[in-house]
């Protein structure tokens, strides 16, 4: 069914973007009892919670694709849910089971999903650009017409990769959207300190590219912008790089004290919760009511719970793994 | 199989040219490779065959080169990087190491890197220190990376063709010395299959073990060893990842007398791992001498010529390793 | 329960015995009776065989080790038997701490090497190779000369070593010819070929007169003590220090032992195989002798004289590089065909090097006889810790006064050194006189 009220782009029906209010909080769940199963030890090595930025994973991925593809960062585990990751074997990786995403050798920074165009979480701040720009470039040279959704965050567009990429994508005209989720510190410096420029996407104009700055909390605009940009990539006139200005509510990783950071400046992005006005408009489309938006939440919950069981009750990967997958 | 002589160079040319003609997956990118046909020229030619879709001539950029080069191979193609010069893999270090090599295994098998980074290594021009490495023990270090260091056109062709066809990543030295050298090359396609070495010569007194253009020089010192009785055999592993070990230690058992030669910096050289695998194997049995290895000294490679020479191996000292080696055959 | 293996007292001199090698591995199979492992005594090198059977479980000892006698030095038991992680100490005992000190002491102790071609307290170097061949061999690295760096033993230094052991000397076609009509030797001759194989040159320049070559080569050449002339060398030294040595010096006319044994030879060559010789008539008259005079038969101990009860005759027997003295027992009860047995069996033992431990203890005088040379008299030395020593000149046609008349006779002198710390002069000169008269008139040993 078509969204009469709201202004979106045609692939967005009211059951999708029912579907996002759900996905929208299956990764804060996710999580959020990430968090909680680090903090009783229950998880060991590290992991980085995108709580509070599920909009620009959630409302870029809803514009694209199957086909379409999705480079992503070590805050990764919004992106993955959103293009269509299963949520059992992402928990199951981060317990370090052989079910996991990538049979308990990879963990929370290399969750990847290859055949569903997920070529992964990446560890290094700014590895993945590069990987986008190469698979953009194979859409190219095989005619598979599909598009990459490149995540990277603003400190990674500092890193020497982000402007050889940048550039070498729009040299080359390649289908790929560079998505800066710039969530105000790249672990604890802050953007405005470690960037001149008043916008990242200012500096698209250094690459001949277009640049745009989006509302990284609101679904509509999220939509609406990376939309336009997938068009622009698939008519052939390369790459767009959009900055979404997002909070993360959660330290960079954990045992983060967050002394580079005010309580009040943290309070002020929570009252801006991207899943809150998400509600407030579909609410107001009379697209959810109060009682089904509890609904899907609490559903989302019980999914959540379900993959921990999973993840809980599978098997530790053999000892004979561990020399396994070096070469294909 | 028809075979003429032509130059390692034209058969790095020619395995890419009749990959390319068979594999449309196959493409080459790479700065300056196109008009300009490569830092060295082994692309001449191939821009106006194959036009600039699978010629891509690149900015300077090495680290999104490469990674552009593991994210197009990851969804399918089989992309071909020529680096300029090896030195400049350090920029593109961190999509060699964390990224291609890593890939696979970091995603519990999933995904495959069917990647060739090409890329002269070698002093020997007077390109002094930065354009002049040998820097392949690095990469050999890295699990998930291949390497490979033919040393003659022959070589070249079969390995280059093997490595293409490879689903890893694989690093493929080619020797700036090297370039002008000829062989007898058979016109048609032909694989050699990584991680066989090759017995360039064979021997009964001591066994040389050398890589890329160490190979030459090993050989033109056991001509002259000949004449003094001392008969040299020499192994070229060709590739060093996978390496092939049951050559060497057989070679070993029959000589009872190892020295390693590379240009490569002896500390923490590849060196060091060859004689490793020996004295590890049961050739440390048939030992008669303490092992030699031969590399090039802990220094950057100097611009002057004589200086340039006296940093890496050459013919004289492989000759004295050697009757040093057997001085008590 | 695992059964202890000991080193073992193979003489009564014997304190310490070096493992030479092992036979078995841990977890073999040993039979009773096998060789178990290989020892070098103060006298000799010698195979030690198991005492039980089973498995061998633990070995505490590698080559080249110094073993205090009695020292445990490994268990043979039946798999899954428990035993010491180290050697509990001496046998026969219970291992005490002081002991384990003890065992812990001599495990130090085993990195010195008797080795004679090797610096005293380091271990041979040798290559790879070198090691191998000698393993398989049974050969010992510290007695192979290296000639590598430092003494480093190559491959070809224990190939060189092992054909010399097989003394086939290898030598060219040409070499053998050159060396048969010129009567040169080739097992003394250094080839200079592959792998030391003697060729023609070689040969000639050995044929070359010996005066030539010293004039040529003043060069000294110098070689290390093997282990057995090493422990000659001690030995002898011990003695002539410790012993004030006194030789007394007799003529014996030798008619009537010539005519025993002229009556005798064929008899017991019928009996034993063996022809009887002088030195074992001599064994027979000296046991006589001792009986007669036991102050002569006795060991000094400290601040004891210890008098023994049994008569066991040491021969010296010249070996290759070296002396060995190995015992008949009790010569006494023998006749003269038992101990023309014995005494070639330990003669031939001797120079084969395979005396059995028996053979090679317990002496309480030694019998040293040079009458195969131009000696006539000369001053052995004690074989401690026995006190005296007869030394056997030749037996000589010679004028001797007979009744104021001139005679023809054949002589031989006896002498005796002997101890001056345990007895004097008059008891053993007494004891010369007596084996004189008995080898004048020796149908006196019928009585």
């Amino acid at each position: 069914m078509m969204v009469k009220t709201l202004k979106l782009p045609e692939m967005i029906t009211e059951e999708k973007l029912k579907d996002l209010y759900k996905e929208m909080w299956l990764i804060r769940y996710f999580d959020e009892k990430v968090d909680q199963f680090f903090a009783k030890g229950m998880i060991h090595g590290t992991t980085h919670l995108c709580v509070g930025q599920e909009a620009s994973a959630a409302g870029s991925i809803a514009v694209i694709g199957r086909k379409d593809k999705i480079v992503s960062t070590h805050r990764g585990h919004g992106h993955c849910i959103s293009k269509e990751g299963d949520i059992n074997k992402m928990m199951a990786e981060l317990f370090g089971r052989e079910t996991g995403y990538c049979k308990g050798k990879g963990g929370s920074m290399h969750i990847a999903d290859v055949e569903k165009g997920n070529l992964g979480a990446n560890g290094i701040v700014g590895g993945g650009l590069p990987l986008a720009v190469g698979a953009a470039l194979t859409s190219k040279m095989k005619k598979e017409d599909y598009v990459v959704l490149c995540f990277f965050g603003d400190g990674a567009s500092n890193e020497g990769s982000f402007h050889e990429s940048v550039n070498l994508a729009a040299i080359w005209d390649l289908p790929v959207i560079f998505i800066c989720e710039n969530n105000q510190y790249g672990m604890s410096g802050p953007v405005k300190e470690m960037t001149r420029v008043e916008n990242i996407a200012d500096r698209a104009s250094s690459y001949g590219i277009p640049g745009k700055v989006v509302d990284g909390l609101d679904m509509i605009e999220i939509m609406n912008s990376v939309h336009e940009a997938v068009e622009h990539a698939r008519d052939g006139k390369g790459p767009t790089l959009i900055e979404m200005k997002t909070y993360r509510w959660k330290g960079h990783s954990k045992s983060d004290a967050k002394k580079y950071r005010t309580r009040e400046e943290e309070k002020e992005w929570r009252e801006k919760d991207g899943i809150k006005r998400f509600k407030e408009t579909l609410i107001e489309a009379s697209i959810l009511t109060e009682e089904t938006a509890k609904q899907l939440q609490d559903q989302a919950y019980e999914e959540i719970e379900e993959a921990v069981k999973f993840a809980e009750n599978s098997p530790e990967p053999s000892l004979d793994s561990l020399l396994e997958d070096v070469y294909a | 199989m028809t075979t003429r002589q032509i130059t390692y160079l034209e058969a790095v040319r020619e395995a890419m040219s009749l990959e390319m003609r068979e594999n449309n997956d196959v493409f080459i990118l790479g700065e300056d490779i196109g008009v300009y046909g490569g830092a060295f020229g082994v692309t001449r030619g191939m821009i106006e065959e194959f036009g600039p879709e699978r010629v891509r001539n690149t900015p300077i950029s090495e680290a999104a080169i490469a990674g552009a080069a593991i994210g197009s191979a990851l969804t399918g193609m089989r992309p071909i990087l020529e680096l300029q010069f090896s030195d400049f893999i350090t920029i593109a270090m961190d999509q060699m190491v964390n990224q291609a090599a890593k890939t696979r295994y970091m995603f519990g098998g999933k995904g495959k890197v069917p990647m060739v980074l090409r890329t002269p290594a070698g002093s020997g021009t007077g390109a002094a220190a930065q354009h002049s490495q040998s820097l392949e023990a690095w990469m050999a270090h890295i699990p998930g990376l291949k390497v490979v260091q033919p040393s003659t056109a022959y070589d070249v062709k079969g390995l280059l063709k093997a490595a293409i066809d490879d689903d890893n990543p694989v690093i493929f030295y080619e020797h700036k010395l090297l370039y002008r050298t000829t062989d007898d090359v058979p016109e048609e396609s032909y694989k050699i299959e990584l991680g066989k070495a090759d017995i360039k010569r064979e021997g009964t007194d001591v066994t040389i073990v050398a890589t890329a253009i160490m190979v030459h020089k090993a050989l033109e010192a056991a001509s002259e060893l000949e004449k003094e009785g001392i008969s040299v055999e020499v192994v070229d592993p060709r590739t060093i990842v996978p390496l092939d070990k049951e050559t060497i230690i057989n070679s070993v058992k029959k000589t009872g007398r190892l020295i390693v030669v590379h240009e490569a910096v002896q500390r923490g050289g590849f060196g060091g791992e060859i004689v490793s695998v020996v004295a590890e194997s049961e050739a440390f049995d048939y030992l008669d001498a303490p092992i030699k290895r031969l590399g090039g000294k802990a220094v950057p490679i100097p611009y002057n010529p004589t200086l340039e020479k006296a940093a890496i191996p050459q013919v004289p000292d492989i000759i004295e390793a050697v009757r040093e080696t057997v001085k008590n055959k | 329960m695992a059964k202890e293996i000991f080193m073992p007292k193979l003489s009564s001199t014997m304190a310490v015995g070096t493992l030479l090698q092992w036979f078995k591995e841990e977890g073999e199979t040993v039979e009773i009776g096998e060789p178990l492992f290989e020892i070098m005594t103060d006298k000799i090198n010698i195979e030690v065989e198991a005492y039980d059977q089973g498995v061998l479980l633990k070995k505490y000892f590698d080559v080249d080790a110094e073993v205090p006698v009695n020292q445990i030095i490994g268990y043979i038991g039946q798999a899954g038997d428990k035993v010491p992680d180290s050697s509990p100490g001496m046998t026969g005992e219970e291992g005490t701490t002081e002991e384990k000190e003890e065992a812990t002491v001599s495990e130090q102790q085993e990195l010195i090497p008797t080795a004679s071609h090797t610096q005293e307290g380091e271990k041979p170097r040798a290559t790879p190779a070198a090691r191998r061949i000698a393993r398989t061999n049974n050969l010992e690295l510290v007695f192979i000369d290296g000639s590598g760096p430092y003494g480093r033993v190559h491959k070809k230094d224990v190939i060189a070593h092992l054909e010399a052991k097989t003394s086939i000397p290898k030598a060219t076609p040409l070499a053998r010819k050159i060396a048969q009509t010129e009567k040169v030797e080739l097992s003394s001759v250094t080839g200079s070929g592959v792998n030391g194989k003697i060729v023609k040159d070689d040969v000639v320049s050995a044929a070359v007169p010996k005066e030539a070559v010293a004039l040529q080569e003043p060069a000294t050449k110098r070689r290390k003590m093997s282990g057995m002339r090493k422990v000659i060398a001690d030995r002898m030294a011990q003695s002539a220090y410790t012993a004030p040595h006194v030789t007394l010096t007799s003529e014996v006319e030798m008619t009537k032992v010539k005519e025993l044994r002229a009556a005798l030879l064929p008899v017991i060559e019928k009996q034993t195989g063996f022809r009887v010789s002088f030195t074992d008539i001599l064994v027979k008259a000296v046991g006589a002798a001792l009986v007669r005079h036991p102050q002569v038969n006795v060991s000094i101990d400290g601040d004891e004289i210890v008098q023994h009860s049994e008569i066991n005759i040491g021969l010296a027997v010249s070996v290759q590089d070296g002396l060995m003295v190995p015992v008949i027992k009790d010569v006494v009860s023998k006749g003269l065909a038992e101990l023309t047995i014995d005494a070639k069996d330990v003669g031939k033992r001797a120079r084969e090097n395979k005396l059995l431990p028996d053979q090679m203890r317990g002496s309480t005088f030694t019998v040293s006889n040079l009458g195969m040379y131009a000696v006539d008299a000369f001053t052995p030395i004690i074989n401690q810790p026995e006190s005296a020593i007869l030394g056997v000149g030749r037996i000589q046609d010679k004028p001797v006064a007979i009744n104021g008349m001139l005679e023809i006779r054949p002589m031989m002198t006896l002498s005796l050194s002997f101890d001056h710390r345990a007895l004097d002069g008059a008891p053993a000169a007494a004891f010369l006189t007596e084996l004189k008269q008995i080898l004048e008139n020796p149908f006196e040993l019928l009585v």
